[in-house]
Order: C-alpha cells, then structure tokens, then sequence
C-alpha cells in the first residue's frame, strides 16, 4: 500500500513538472487516453455476456463516435476504422440508416489511408445500400462513386463495377444528368487500361443519357468522341457503324462535332493519314473534347491506314433490271 | 425486431443451409471435368443475351438508345469470338465421361457457335442522310469584305496596269490578309465562347432541378419552424400563469401553517383566560 502510495505520488510530480513544456502533446494524450477509455466502455456494453442479456446500442454509440473523431484527428486510422464500424453498427440497430451510412463512408476514407483495398471496396458499398435503404438513390451514386475514386489506381475491376453501378442507379431514378461526372471517370479509366472498345460503347451511354435530358452539346461530344476512339482502337469498320448510328439522331446530325467525325472518316477512306493529322489539327471543335480523347486523337492516324474496301453500292447496277 | 434484423437473421439461415439449395448444386456439379461443355454453356448464354439486346435494338424507336444497344451487341460480338479458338482447343481434347459420338460432334457445335455469332444483326448501314450546311475539306473560306473580288477590280476599267495602281492592290491584298487572320482569330475565340456558354447552359439546367429541390424544402422547413414558434409560446404563456397560481397556493400553505403554529402556541398555556384578560388590560 505504501509503495502504490508513492508510485501515485511520483505520477502527480511528473504530471506537474511537464505540464509546462508539451501542454498540446499532453491534451493530446489525455484526448487518446479518454478514447481508450470510451472505447472500453461501449465495448463492454455492446459484448453478450451472462449478465448482460442484450447490448445497450443506444449507449454506446455514441461513444464509438466521440472515440472514432479523436482516433481519425490523431491518424489511428486502425482503431478509428474499427470505431467508426461499430458505430454504423449502432446507428443501424437505432434504425437510423442515414448516419450509419455516413459513419460507414468515414470508415472507407479511413481504410483507403490503410490501403486495405477489398475493405474499402465494402464499406462504400455497404454505405450505398444504406442510402438506397433510405430511397435516397443520388447520395448512393455518390457514395460509390467515392469508393471508385478510392480504389481506381489498385483495383480497377472493382472501381469499373462501382462506377457502372452508380450509373445505373441514377439512370433508374432518371436523374442522368447527375451521371455524366461518373461516365466521364468511368470512361478515362477504361482508357487508361486500353479497354477502347467498353470505352466507346460507355461514350455512347453517356451519349443516351444526354439525350434524355436534352443536353445536346454532351450528347454531340460524347459521340463524336466515340467514333475518335474506334479510329484510335484501328477499327473502321466499328466507326463507320456507330458513325451511321449517331447521324440517325437530329442533334448530332446538324452539330459541329458531327462535320469534324465526317471529315476524319471521309480522310480514312481516302487513306489519306495526313489528311487526317490536318483535319485533327486545324478543327476548332476537337480541343473542347475531354483531354483524354484529345490526347488520342492527336495520335490519329494509328497504325498503317489500311485501303478500305469501298461500299457495296456495285451490286445495284443501274442496267441490272432483275 | 426491426426489418434490418430480419434481413440479417434471414442471409445467415441461408447461407447456413446452402448445402441443401439443389439448383445451386446442380449447377455446380454438371460438367465438372468437361471444360468443353462449361465454356460451351457460358458462351451460348452470352450469344442468347447479344440476341435478346439486337432484339431490343431493332424494336426501340429512340435512335440513340440504339445506337448504344448496338455498340453492346458489337462489343459482346467481338468477345464471343476471341473465345471460339480455346473453344475448338477444347473440343479438341478427350474427356472422361463423354462418349465417341460427343467428342467427333464437338468441332460441328463449335462452327455452329460461330454461325450463330455472326448471324446476330449489329446495326443496319441506313442510308445516310446528306449532310446539310456547311462542306469543305481542309482550305478553309475565305472572308470576303468587299463585293468584288480582286481579280474583278483589277480587270475592270483599268486596263493598263501602272506602278502606282499596281502596288495600290498589293496593299490592299496585304491588308485583307491581315484582316482575314484578326477575323480567324475572332472566330477562335467566338467558337471558345459558344462551347463555354453551351457547357454553362447544360449546368445550369442540371442546377436548376437542384434548386427547385432546396426551394421546396426549404419552404417546408420555414412553415414547421413558423408552427413550432407559436406553439412554443403558447405553452410559455400558459407555464407562466400556471406558475403564478402555484405561487399563490404556496403563499396561502404557508400562511396557513404558520397561523396554525400560532394557535397551537398560543392553546398551550392552561391560563388562557387569564392571559388573554392581562392582554386587554395592558393595552
């Protein structure tokens, strides 16, 4: 008992002696110190126990929350993720899908500093169903559009589902115009992994959904800039199709953007590459394009221009009367 | 037990009892060994769903909905045929469990796969329509300030072409060439003007269901803040007089018991009479 008593007494005198010099560290360490002891406390709560027959969520979790803050301001990122989990936890059990979402993002930021990648992935994901829950489809979108951005420079498979998935959540509530952010991400990442061919049909979505909303200049934009893409991917054929496709939607058909795809195809089936590099050069309409799609068209013409085989208008031959 | 409790309760049932599920284990079991067959189900799966959008394609009249569904059917054209050469890999080789016959129609099935691709209609080449407005390739117009051409003046009345004539159309040639290079560089930036202010409209107008939105909520919030106002003076005015009555009865209590304190105390002594009489005469 003396020997508590003195130990006690040498904390105090220390205690004092420092309080002078590293007053922030110190409340700094009284803050963690008080996390621990929260943390504790809302664990204890929450375990099933003999004595304890159901965990007491509406307690605890706040507690979770004040703790997870002061493990996020300190950079704990592991038991500030761990925190911010219970949580959610707690807020779903209170029925209050909405914070819990929000906890849940907050824990994917903390994971993304851990660089725990599939865990990420989940909570942001977890976080998005929360939202849908709440029948609030747009922060859902949002949310997996943040885990996208989070992951896309590890795990681009992932951060490419996460993106389509935002896509179609707002293309269900109608609120397209919300989505050409995504489809943008969506598709410079598809680039970046020289998938063209998703690319260009992820333009062309970009493409539907403008024209729902009437956003012609996104919608002559994001056409033109497909067909650039076939061009760079060396499929003619492919460009020519969707060049047909689009010229059959009024908007486009009459853009500026529209003469630019005209031209460079026309260059194309002449063969003619420097043609092609002029026309890229010299079009006012192509710098307003995305700055991906810029920098490839600026390497058109890609590979050697093949002859293309001309248009199968010599089957109907005028003296042919059959 | 909220809704969310049971969804939960719900999955891990399930997933305890997955075992039992036997469309799932039938999936898993049939063509275990035969990676011919697997690969067969998948593509053929694969080849249904191109249909099925190459379908929906030829029906739907919105031409930009078609253009994406037949950008998709191309798309998924394209990746059924890079998987047909491990196909005919496959089929090439013997498996246990399959019989003669199987293995010598594999190569058959394959081309009928291949058929099949190639059948499915990715986009009729319509006949385009011309392009209306403005054609030209490369050279571009040139910006006429005057009604005649040079060459026009030139071979006007002025047959003879003299010195001072002569160096007077050269500099007006010199200086339409520097208005024509202003004007190009005007345009340039008209053109950067047009798209700034096209790409502010289609913002604006994605804004504007926003702010409606926000209008809307807004006023929602204003009224309950109104109704909460008022009710909550309401209910002050009515605390303020209830606490006056409960004043009042307080008073009164303790009044009443200190006259009853009194009375007892003045009931004690025997000599009431007496007292009371020594009272009077005093005053």
């Amino acid at each position: 008992m003396c020997g508590c008593f003195v130990s006690t007494l040498d904390e105090f005198s220390s205690g004092r002696s420092r309080g002078g010099g590293g007053g922030m560290a110190d409340r700094q360490e009284q803050k963690l110190k008080d996390a621990e002891k929260w943390l504790k406390k809302a664990d204890k709560l929450t375990k099933l126990s003999f004595t304890r027959w159901a965990a007491d969520w509406s307690e605890a979790t706040p507690l979770y929350e004040q703790a997870g803050l002061v493990y996020k301001t300190a950079k704990l990122f592991e038991k500030g993720k761990h925190c911010f989990e219970k949580a959610a936890i707690g807020q779903e059990r209170l029925s209050s899908q909405w914070t819990a979402a929000k906890h849940l993002e907050t824990a994917g930021g903390l994971a993304k500093e851990l660089e725990a990648w599939p865990e990420v992935a989940d909570l942001y994901k977890r976080a998005s169903e929360m939202y849908m829950f709440c029948g609030k489809p747009q922060p859902a979108a949002d949310a997996l559009v943040r885990g996208a951005k989070a992951i896309e420079d590890s795990v681009p498979d992932d951060a490419i589902r996460m993106y389509l998935d935002s896509c179609s959540f707002l293309e269900d509530d109608g609120r397209e115009q919300m989505a050409f952010d995504t489809y943008r991400a969506a598709t410079n990442l598809y680039i970046k992994q020289q998938r063209y061919a998703d690319a260009a049909s992820m333009l062309l979505r970009w493409g539907q959904a403008a024209d729902k909303c009437k956003a012609i200049q996104s919608q002559c934009k994001a056409y033109v800039s497909a067909i650039l893409v076939y061009l760079y991917n060396q499929d003619l054929k492919a460009a020519e199709q969707c060049h047909n496709d689009c010229s059959q939607v009024d908007a486009f058909l009459n853009s500026e953007q529209n003469q630019l795809a005209e031209k460079v195809l026309q260059a194309y089936r002449d063969s003619d590459g420097d043609e092609v590099m002029y026309v890229i050069k010299s079009s006012k309409t192509l710098p307003h394009l995305d700055h991906m799609i810029v920098r490839l068209a600026k390497q058109l013409p890609v590979g050697g221009l093949k002859p293309v085989i001309g248009p199968s208008n010599d089957d109907l031959d005028e003296n042919d009367l059959t | 037990m909220s809704v969310t409790d049971l969804l939960t309760r719900a999955e891990a049932l399930c997933k305890k009892y997955e075992k039992y599920d036997l469309d799932k284990k039938q999936d898993a079991t049939v063509y275990k060994n035969d990676r011919f067959m697997m690969l067969y189900t998948t593509l053929q799966a694969d080849l249904e769903a191109a249909m099925q959008k190459a379908n929906d394609a030829s029906i739907e009249k919105n031409r930009a909905v078609v253009a994406t569904l037949n950008a998709e059917v191309r798309r998924a054209k394209a990746a059924l045929k890079e998987q047909i050469p491990k196909l005919t890999k496959y089929a090439g080789k013997k498996v246990k469990g399959a019989t003669k016959e199987d293995l010598a129609l594999r190569p058959d099935l394959v081309l009928g796969l291949v058929a099949k691709i190639e059948d499915i209609p990715d986009g009729v080449v319509a006949p385009r329509k011309p392009v209306k407005g403005k054609k030209g390739k490369g050279a571009a117009e040139t910006i006429k300030i005057d009604a005649m051409s040079p060459e026009q003046v030139m071979s006007g009345s002025q047959n003879q072409s003299s010195e001072e004539s002569s160096s007077f159309a050269q500099e007006a040639d010199r200086r339409k060439a520097k208005q024509d290079e202003s004007l190009e560089v005007i345009s340039e930036g008209l053109t950067t003007l047009g798209n700034m202010a096209q790409d502010i409209n289609e913002e604006m107008d994605k804004q504007t269901t926003l702010v409606d939105e926000i209008d809307s909520k807004v006023d929602k919030a204003a009224t309950e803040m109104k109704s909460t106002n008022v009710r909550l003076k309401e209910t002050l005015v009515r605390l303020r007089s209830s606490r006056n009555i409960m004043v009042d009865i307080v008073c009164l209590i303790v009044i009443m018991s200190i006259a009853a304190a009194l009375y007892k105390f003045v009931n004690l002594p025997p000599t009431f009479k007496h007292f009371s009489m020594n009272l009077i005469f005093r005053l």
